[in-house]
């Protein structure tokens, strides 16, 4: 059903996607405050954020993927709430830009986290 | 009657799996309305709802989960970790297989070199469940002990009879079963206490020779290292091998405790570059070992067999077995006596099993226990009178000296061990020697495993628990009153009615 050579793709991708992310939060990048500021979570949530995607993305590229495809799914829907709810699909005037790079994360990530379902700590015997 | 307290699981697991449902929503609409902050718990609930439609709608193998939903999910949890559970808190010391903490602790301190008094009791179930070794009023004194020596091949008058000097020995494990550390930790560990080690059939025995210890070839039945291409005996190898220096002794392993009556298969996968040449077999293709040597057919071949061995190697020879049937037994001995030809040692295995990994339905329901097994052989050979011919290695679970002399006292000359010098080299009993993942590097290939065992170290704890074993045997040995392992019978035994043995003992009169 998958392909190693695609998982590995997917997993690069991801995890070098994540990681522009998490430099951009971290850096306190204007744009980014400006949506963590309309979300409320300003500046504790978009460091908290920020530490996660980074996680995410050093476990994407080492042995534990699966955990990490995990972490960045659970991110990346948190993301999409955020831009379904309050933020909207067009930020910044990016012409959905972002919102696209969100859904090439979560794609790759749910590709990982499929075609590694065996391996994720605890459940994977059973999937 | 039913319990007042009793948990109707169905039920609860109905509302579990809708609470989960209920929760997700809450989270979101206080994550929409409250703060954002909540949308942490949104996410973790929505991916928590997926897994359960999918455990309870999708999946077919678990019954369990597709009854129960998540609920059943933490049974699998709490199961998965209560091995470890176990072992760490809630065994007790002394229930743990094959070797309980206790047993495990004496071969540590044993291998550590520490003190060797305990106080207030035995931790054993003391009366009437295991054998005992019967004291004597007269003690000897310790200086009055032989010292131990065990001529194999004398018989023949071999210009190669080898003098085993220590009463325990390293048994077969091969590399390939054992790490290169590991090997060369034991070998030199060996040398250091002047003890002998088998090779194990794992071909040649390229890191066994690299500390210089004596050395017994096993010869496993597909021959590794010494044989041709379609698994018959290559006399050049094996005459190239036997003039080695260090290889004493040759034994033939007709079968193993572990899997008696079964070969083995070695996996293509397995086979590196290095094994294929040690092993003499070629890459790419699995390697089956067959149940039986191919010469050895019935008992004529098979002593014939012997013979030629004897023969090619011009070193003492012997055989190795688990033991199954007694008739078969005392019938191979007929036909060595009528043939010529005797073994130089016989090399008793009990059939629990040892590092050797095998099926499960083998470990446990095939096979004599070397108890049962020991006074049978010892009795045939007497029976047939070539017993003096002969010296009887015994094998089994044999990690401390008082075992030791209860199968000397059954009719062992020499007792072997290879869990105990594992204990020894720091094994915890893991239980993984077959899955290359040994938290403590002794069965495993991957080099950042094998790291932490290093050789000088543990070579130390071997050589100390040699020289411990041995100090314990003069030890026991004195107060039996005997100042020899050879003057030893079956009278040294104390062997309980409700016991592990079914031989009638005789009773000292």
């Amino acid at each position: 059903m998958t392909h190693p050579k695609l998982t590995y793709l997917a997993q690069g991708v991801a995890a070098l996607l994540l990681l522009t992310a998490a430099t951009m939060k971290f850096v306190g990048d204007p744009g980014s405050v400006d949506l963590f500021e309309r979300l409320g979570m300003e500046p504790v949530g978009r460091y908290g954020i920020a530490i996660t995607e980074l996680v995410a993305a050093l476990l994407l590229l080492s042995p534990f993927a699966a955990l990490g495809s995990v972490i960045a799914v659970a991110v990346m829907c948190g993301a999409i709430i955020a831009h379904v709810t309050q933020l909207g699909l067009v930020v910044n005037d990016d012409g959905g830009r972002l919102v696209a790079m969100l859904v090439v994360v979560l794609v790759c990530s749910v590709y990982v986290l499929i075609s590694r379902r065996k391996q994720i700590p605890f459940v994977g015997d059973t999937l | 009657m039913k319990s007042t307290f009793a948990i109707d699981l169905e039920k609860m697991s109905r509302t579990a799996n809708v609470g989960i449902v209920v929760l997700f929503l809450l989270a979101g609409a206080a994550g929409h309305f409250a703060s954002f902050y909540f949308h942490f718990l949104t996410v973790a609930f929505f991916l928590l709802v997926l897994l359960n439609v999918y455990w309870r709608h999708v999946q077919t193998s678990h019954a369990l989960l597709a009854n129960f939903g998540w609920l059943a999910q933490l049974r699998y949890i709490v199961e998965s970790i209560g091995p470890e559970l176990r072992q760490y808190l809630f065994a007790s010391d002394t229930e743990e297989r094959p070797f309980s903490r206790v047993k495990r602790a004496e071969v540590y301190r044993k291998a550590k070199g520490l003190d060797a008094t305990a106080a207030f009791g035995s931790l054993l179930s003391y009366d009437r469940t295991e054998l005992k070794l019967r004291h004597s009023f007269y003690p000897v004194d310790e200086d009055e002990l032989e010292p131990f020596d065990v001529a194999i091949g004398a018989s023949r008058q071999l210009d190669t009879t080898y003098h085993i000097r220590h009463p325990i020995m390293i048994s077969a494990m091969s590399y390939g079963a054992l790490g290169q550390n590991a090997v060369r930790a034991l070998a030199r560990g060996a040398k250091q206490a002047g003890a002998t080690m088998n090779t194990g059939e794992g071909g040649h025995p390229k890191y066994h020779l690299m500390e210089g210890c004596d050395l017994i070839f096993q010869m496993g039945t597909a021959k590794f290292g010494v044989r041709t291409a379609d698994g018959r005996l290559d006399e050049d190898k094996l005459a190239a091998l036997a003039a080695l220096d260090a290889i004493k002794m040759v034994e033939i392993k007709l079968s193993q405790g572990a899997k008696p009556g079964k070969g083995g298969l070695l996996p293509k996968e397995k086979i590196t570059p290095e094994i294929a040449e040690l092993r003499g077999v070629t890459m790419g293709q699995d390697v089956v070992s067959p149940a039986h040597h191919v010469e050895c057919v019935d008992a004529e071949s098979t002593v014939a067999f012997i013979g030629c061995v004897q023969r090619v190697s011009g070193l003492p020879t012997g055989i190795k077995f688990c033991l199954g049937r007694p008739d078969e037994f005392r019938a191979l001995v007929q036909e060595m006596k009528r043939q010529g030809t005797v073994p130089d040692f016989i090399t008793v295995d009990g059939g629990e099993g040892g590092t050797g990994a095998a099926p499960v339905s083998f470990l446990d329901e095939i096979g004599l226990p070397l108890f049962e097994a020991l006074p049978l052989v010892h009795r045939i050979l007497l029976d047939e009178g070539i017993r003096d011919r002969l010296a009887i290695f015994a094998s089994g679970k044999l990690i401390s000296a008082g075992k030791q002399l209860q199968a000397m006292s059954l009719g062992a000359d020499v007792a072997y061990s290879a869990r105990g010098f594992l204990l020894a080299l720091g094994c915890i009993q893991a239980l993984q020697c077959n899955q290359n993942t040994c938290p403590v590097g002794i069965t495993t290939h991957q080099p950042e495993l094998q790291r932490g065992l290093d050789i000088a170290t543990k070579a130390q704890r071997v050589a100390n628990y040699i020289e411990a074993l041995h100090h314990d045997h003069v030890e026991l040995l004195a107060a039996m009153g005997s100042s020899s392992a050879r003057l030893l019978s079956e009278e040294n035994v104390y062997a309980p009615s409700q016991g592990p043995v079914s031989w009638p003992v005789r009773e000292p009169s």
